[in-house]
């Protein structure tokens, strides 16, 4: 139990060894996390990962076969859901149909027993807080997307929960208003300072609205880090895969020493930090803004450009590359040179210091 | 040509709506008139014909009867039925669909088989009261109305409202009491009218299982009709005509009419 | 992602254990099972069952009775006659409702809907009084100059038929209309811009979109008419007997009960048979 006093001193949400079965399937397995009081964490994967299931547990909408949950050092793994004050945003928002804007932000405060003449003002606090007040009579069913991602946070948040949850709550939104909203709704809640755990199989959404990324898979916490360490120092391929794009080759260890590698690759041969014995068979992996064309860095490979594609700010180069299989090559300029193109020849250069080693699959 | 297609379509409809009102609209003059048969154009006004059912045996009895059967038979399959919808569309049941083409088959059945099977059937079992027999009757008829509804509107019910409901506050029933059920109400009320009148309206079937004291409307109605056709029946038809109107409007004012579209 | 949303969490069915939310079904179904399954299966047992054990007499005498064969084919006749008229009659319309706007829709769907629930015995009592002798058409007609003595009409086949479809009309517009209804408008829109004459549009794009409806319709009013009593007994009593009447006379009258047996037993067969058909073209037409 002293692991789960040290988590529990940790953080203002934790969760400890909790495990999940659904039939055969494993969807939770020993997953321990620690969020602090005010932090954003985004529970990032695949479908199936158990990001949605870890939600739930926490929220009570499930629970865990073992395990322990608790919230400011309260241990809740055993209470219903109604008595937790955990608020959650929906998928799909989840709103009452039946009732009208300002009926759906007071229906927590009724079911809590908070009187009328009470719960108005806080309403309307709720109202003003999202910028719907002139809404307040409407049907749920009259309200746009986003208006409606905004009822279902004030209803979440009136009750003045301890945690927000928030499964994918911006799915149902079309990619320019999900922009708007995700910087919106980031900026809202630090102002309101509460604890908020996003679900969310978008790395570039959990890039944008998180102070740390749990990546998931397979019930398990793959790596948990700030977005720019998971970009720039994934723990493994699969959260090197998962979040943003990189070249990536396999190869063999021909040398180890001192902390550095190299590596023979289909493409030549790369240096980079790393401990693997000689003749491991590995992956190399840079990211695409890391790579110049030309000579000016130890590592250089020669490869063939297949495709261009122009991003606006920048311009992403796809290589061809000799052997099928696991190995991508991608490559983002900030402007394309002249005269290069699909089938041009190119030496692509990198800093040993921004290439990445992991143990191949 | 478009406008064609739409002239045909519109002339079609005018013609359907006459059509269907025709035989209904007809009776209300002539529950009027002052002759004993049914004359058209009616002569005179009076309300004799009026005054005169409650002196029709068994009439306003067996309209009581009905009533009543109609009310249990609709109470009994929205409580089997529901339970039945929740369990088809929220459990995991095996045969799911062959179960839900069982549960509605009852109103593809031609209405005499079934009065018949189940006239044998009581036989068999001994089961000679009426009563018991109508009521059981009934509600096999009226099940498949409170299915189709139920099941329709329970499936468009977005379970995460509750769990919503539960995150807010509410204990799981509460949740299901103040989330789940406004929200299927609509189904509720169309499935129980339909069930009401299917069973209200049911000749076929009762035919089989009514004895010399116990007759439903529909079954009392046509005997009358043989014995002694006069414009009586043409007032007692007015009357449930007046009924139905407004049961609908009641309903259209509850649930709004489109939403019982879905026979 | 969406698949396993939080509001319906991917729960693969346990593979042993029962879902207790799965006995919620077991009092509809046991009650359906013994009130409504099993007097079925005794009455089609009691159809082979004759004095002394197994006979398909019951079966040789309707099948092999010119009569019965005779009835047999009225029923089916008046079935596909109402079928065909309340088709024609309520496609055209059903479309009409469907593309009718706001006010106008609700106030002309519940002309449609009301007659659906008014009391058949009192349609068929309502018609007898638009056919009689005195009554309202021969009355109009007579005002009208179309004829100059009052024609015959009630006990005849086309008074039949017309009744029929009066009553058998709203099952028909009702399916079609709401299949109609929830169709894109801009579906035919898209086909003109491929150059589709109107024509073409209607019966390559509309027509074929709407036979889920139609299907519903048509197995809905045929099952129905196939099986009518009361109306054929109240506008042509023992003139035009169908299965349904052949059957109450058997039980009612004759306590013949193979006989009756057999022809529900027959009526069954195409009951089965319709419903059955509607359900594999469904299939078929959604499958597309």
């Amino acid at each position: 139990m002293t692991g789960m006093a040290a988590l529990q001193q940790a953080g203002h949400l934790t969760v400890a060894g909790a495990s999940k079965r659904f039939g055969a399937a494993l969807v939770l397995d020993d997953l321990s996390l620690a969020v602090a009081k005010g932090e954003f964490v985004s529970l990032l994967g695949p479908s199936g990962c158990g990001k949605t299931t870890l939600l739930r547990c926490i929220a009570g909408l499930l629970r865990p076969d073992a395990g322990h949950i608790s919230v400011a050092g309260r241990d809740i793994t055993t209470l219903p859901a109604h008595r937790r004050n955990v608020g959650v945003v929906f998928q799909n928002y989840a709103l009452f149909p039946h009732l009208t804007v300002a009926e759906n932000i007071a229906f927590g405060l009724r079911a809590q027993g908070v009187s009328k003449s009470e719960s108005a003002p806080r309403v309307a606090e709720a109202l003003a807080l999202v910028r719907m007040t002139e809404h307040a009579g409407k049907p749920v069913t009259a309200l746009s997307g986003g208006q409606q991602q905004r009822v279902a946070v004030a209803r979440a948040l009136v009750v003045r929960p301890s945690l927000l949850l928030l499964d994918e709550p911006f799915s149902a939104l079309d990619r320019k208003l999900r922009e708007t909203m995700q910087v919106e709704l980031k900026h809202l809640l630090r102002e309101v300072g509460i604890t908020a755990i996003f679900v969310t199989h978008d790395q570039e959404e959990a890039l944008v609205v998180s102070d740390r990324i749990a990546v998931m898979n397979a019930g398990r916490i793959e790596q948990l880090a700030d977005p720019a360490t998971l970009y720039g120092r994934p723990a493994s391929l699969y959260v090197l895969d998962f979040v943003g794009q990189s070249t990536r080759l396999a190869g063999q260890v021909t040398e180890a020493a001192g902390g550095m590698l190299a590596v023979q690759t289909a493409l030549g041969p790369v240096r980079a930090p790393g401990q693997f014995a000689p003749g491991s068979r590995v992956v190399v992996a840079v990211r695409p803004e890391a790579v110049v064309l030309g000579e000016a860095a130890e590592n250089r490979i020669a490869a063939r450009v297949r495709e261009v594609s122009f991003l606006g700010s920048r311009t992403q180069l796809h290589l061809d590359l000799p052997e099928e299989g696991e190995d991508r090559g991608v490559v983002e300029l900030p402007r394309l040179p002249e005269g290069i193109g699909p089938g041009s020849a190119v030496t692509l250069a990198f800093r040993e210091a921004d290439t990445m080693v992991f143990p191949a699959p | 040509m478009e406008r064609l297609g739409l002239g045909i379509a519109w002339t079609a409809l005018v013609l359907v709506i006459l059509f269907l009102l025709l035989p209904i609209v007809v009776v209300i003059p002539v529950s009027f008139t002052e002759a004993t048969v049914f004359r058209f154009p009616p002569e005179g006004f009076s309300l004799q014909w009026y005054a005169k059912i409650r002196n029709v045996d068994g009439l306003l009895g067996a309209l009581w009867l009905s009533a009543r059967i109609a009310a249990l038979a609709t109470a009994l399959s929205l409580l089997l039925g529901t339970l039945c919808a929740i369990a088809l569309v929220r459990g995991a049941v095996p045969g799911a669909a062959a179960i839900t083409t069982f549960m509605v088959s009852p109103l593809m059945l031609p209405g005499l088989v079934l009065g018949i099977a189940l006239l044998q059937a009581a036989r068999e079992v001994g089961l000679r009261d009426a009563w018991w027999s109508l009521l059981l009757a009934h509600v096999v008829i009226t099940m498949p109305f409170v299915m189709r509804t139920v099941l329709g509107s329970l499936s468009l019910f977005d379970f995460a409202m509750v769990d919503a409901a539960r995150t807010l506050g509410c204990s799981y029933p509460v949740a299901l009491w103040r989330v789940l059920v406004p929200n299927i109400l609509p189904g509720f009320v169309s499935g129980a009218l339909f069930a009401f009148i299917a069973s209200f309206d049911n000749y076929p079937v009762s035919m089989f299982l009514v004895d010399v004291r116990t007759k439903t409307l529909p079954i009392q109605l046509l005997n009358y009709l043989e014995i002694s056709p006069d414009p009586t029946l043409a007032a007692v038809s007015t009357g449930l005509i007046g009924l139905t109107v407004l049961v609908l409007i009641l309903c259209d004012r509850l649930v709004g009419l489109r939403r019982m579209a879905s026979i | 992602m969406s698949a396993t949303a939080l509001a319906a969490p991917a729960t693969p069915a346990p593979a042993r254990r029962l879902d207790p939310l799965a006995l919620l079904a077991l009092p509809g179904l046991a009650f359906l099972g013994v009130v409504f399954l099993l007097p079925l299966l005794l009455l089609l047992w009691s159809s082979i069952r004759g004095a002394e054990g197994f006979s398909l007499q019951g079966y040789v005498r309707v099948l092999g009775d010119p009569y019965y064969v005779g009835v047999i084919g009225a029923s089916l006749q008046l079935g596909l006659v109402t079928t065909l008229g309340a088709l024609l009659l309520g496609y055209p319309a059903a479309f009409a409702l469907a593309r009718a706007k706001g006010g106008w829709q609700v106030l002309l769907f519940a002309l449609v809907f009301l007659p659906l629930t008014v009391s058949i015995i009192v349609k068929s009592f309502g018609w007898g009084i638009v056919l009689r002798r005195d009554g309202i058409l021969n009355w109009a007609m007579l005002n009208l100059g179309l004829i100059e003595r009052p024609v015959r009409m009630i006990f005849t086949e086309g008074a039949l038929y017309a009744g029929m479809i009066n009553v058998f009309l709203p099952f028909m517009v009702l399916p079609i209309y709401s299949v109609v209804r929830m169709m894109d408008p801009r579906l035919p829109d898209a086909a003109a811009t491929l150059g589709a004459s109107p024509w073409f549009r209607f019966t390559r794009v509309t027509l074929p979109l709407s036979l889920p409806g139609v299907v519903a319709g048509v197995s809905l009013v045929f099952s129905l008419a196939v099986a009518a009593y009361v109306t054929p007994s109240l506008l042509m009593g023992d003139r035009y007997m169908t299965m349904s009447m052949v059957m109450a006379k058997a039980f009612l009258n004759l306590r013949d009960w193979q006989l009756g047996a057999a022809m529900a037993a027959v009526l069954l067969a195409v009951a089965a048979f319709v419903v059955v058909g509607a359900s594999v073209l469904q299939r078929r037409l959604g499958g597309r």
